[in-house]
């Protein structure tokens, strides 16, 4: 344990874990758009700045992202100064600009109190705020599937050659993970479309709910080493099934016990 | 367009196989074909076991690697601080003119390519244009033909 002081008060953190989960820990509101427990931290947002010093430090201050810093015995954290709040505003003026149409952004700016930016609003602007979460997933899945391409103004995220991505499975980590919702995709019948490629999706033997893409389960049987029959069922299917199997347990060691 | 794949396999074959060495194959192959053939980054990421999609990033990044095919004669006109104010504006319109293409393309017979650099830390010879690796320093309007080799 490390005991670090957080708006004033001397709060306990984990060793080796990073300042923002501390922060969050307390309930104290700090806007992140890039961050998630499932994959590493990037801090590409910069969002989540805070304010450091230490006592030893003679009143000099450093504005760190708060989900890239590991906590520091003495370490005093300012979440809400003045300066925070211009910098954070600034910020959000950036991405209002980029991304006016997104709603996600819209309600921070709002919180806030923007509610418009004053940088040149891009027309064309999109939702994606090249946080690359989508990217940093897929890596971490293993699929390698979309990645970064070009760069400055004209950076996006794609699959290689520009086409669509031929190692995707069609798993929908990158849509639920993208903050700002960009990532579109479709389930229509028996068919999942994200990424411009369209994937078949299994459905359950028993109630015929559709569950996930082919290539998905192929990936988790292989990956995961999981049997082909694990896929035959859907998650709500499966849970009947055990619990009508615990219930024959139980009848038959009620047997056995008369 | 087709291409030599012995070529591609050769210069795969002599570099390490390791994801560290990505830029340097890309690098040779951009020197051979003057661009990266789309055969070539699939050839590379599966012999250095780096996924397409990283290959692609690294490809579209950097200005030195280029994925569309360019010419035998790669113009490039630099556009920093010292150029633009000696002229370079002037020359790049007066190149362009002589060869019928802008900035970034390549002629129809593929024998020209213009680029637009920033800076290639000759100031002093400003305006300056390199013809095939070659450095023009000084450059007037008036001898681009002869530097691009067109009457
Ligand atoms: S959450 Fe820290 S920079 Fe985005």
């Amino acid at each position: 344990m490390v005991t670090i002081t957080i708006n004033g008060k001397a709060v306990q953190a984990n060793e080796g874990e990073m300042l923002l989960a501390a922060i969050r820990r307390q309930g104290i509101d700090t806007p992140a758009l890039c961050h998630h427990d499932a994959i590493e931290p990037c801090g590409s947002c910069r969002l989540c700045m805070v304010e450091i010093t230490k006592k030893e430090w003679e009143g000099w201050t450093r504005s760190v992202t708060s989900c890239l810093y590991p906590v520091e015995p003495g370490l005093i954290v300012s979440t809400h100064t003045p300066q925070l709040l211009e910098l954070r505003k600034t910020i959000l003026e950036l991405y209002l600009a980029r991304s006016s149409q997104s709603e996600v952004i819209q309600k921070m700016a709002e919180d806030y109190g923007i509610t418009h930016s004053s940088f040149p609003v891009i027309p064309d602007g999109d939702d994606c705020i090249m946080c690359y979460a989508c990217t940093r997933i897929c890596e971490e899945l293993g699929c390698f599937a979309i990645s970064a391409v070009d760069r400055g103004h004209d950076k996006k995220v794609s699959g290689p050659l520009r086409q669509p991505p031929p190692d995707c499975i069609g798993c929908l980590s990158c849509a639920h993970i993208c903050p700002t919702g960009f990532i579109k995709w479709q389930d229509l019948d028996s068919t999942r479309t994200i990424w411009e490629r369209q994937f078949e999706l299994l459905s359950c033997r028993t109630c015929g709910k559709r569950t996930i893409t082919r290539d998905f389960a192929e990936y988790l049987m292989k990956k995961r080493n999981l049997p082909a029959a694990y896929f035959e069922l859907c998650d709500d299917c499966k849970r009947t099934e055990t619990a009508k199997t615990m219930g024959k347990i139980v009848v038959a060691a009620q047997e056995v016990l008369k | 367009m087709m291409h030599d794949l012995s070529k591609i396999e050769e210069i795969i074959d002599r570099s390490p196989k390791e994801p560290g060495a990505l830029i340097a194959v890309l690098q040779d192959i951009q020197r051979e074909f003057h661009y990266l053939p789309c055969e070539a980054l699939t050839a590379t990421s599966r012999a250095l076991g780096v996924p397409l999609s990283k290959v692609f990033s690294v490809s579209t990044f950097y200005n030195a690697f280029s994925l569309t095919p360019r010419g035998e004669k790669i113009i490039r006109i630099c556009q920093g601080t010292a150029c633009h104010i000696k002229g370079a504006k002037l020359v790049q319109e007066q190149i362009e003119s002589n060869l019928g293409i802008k900035a970034g393309e390549t002629t129809k017979d593929m024998k020209y390519t213009i680029e637009v650099v920033n800076c290639v830390g000759a100031c002093a010879m400003a305006p300056v244009i390199i013809v095939n690796n070659k450095y023009h320093g000084k450059v007037r309007c008036d001898q681009t033909r002869k530097l691009l080799g067109i009457k």
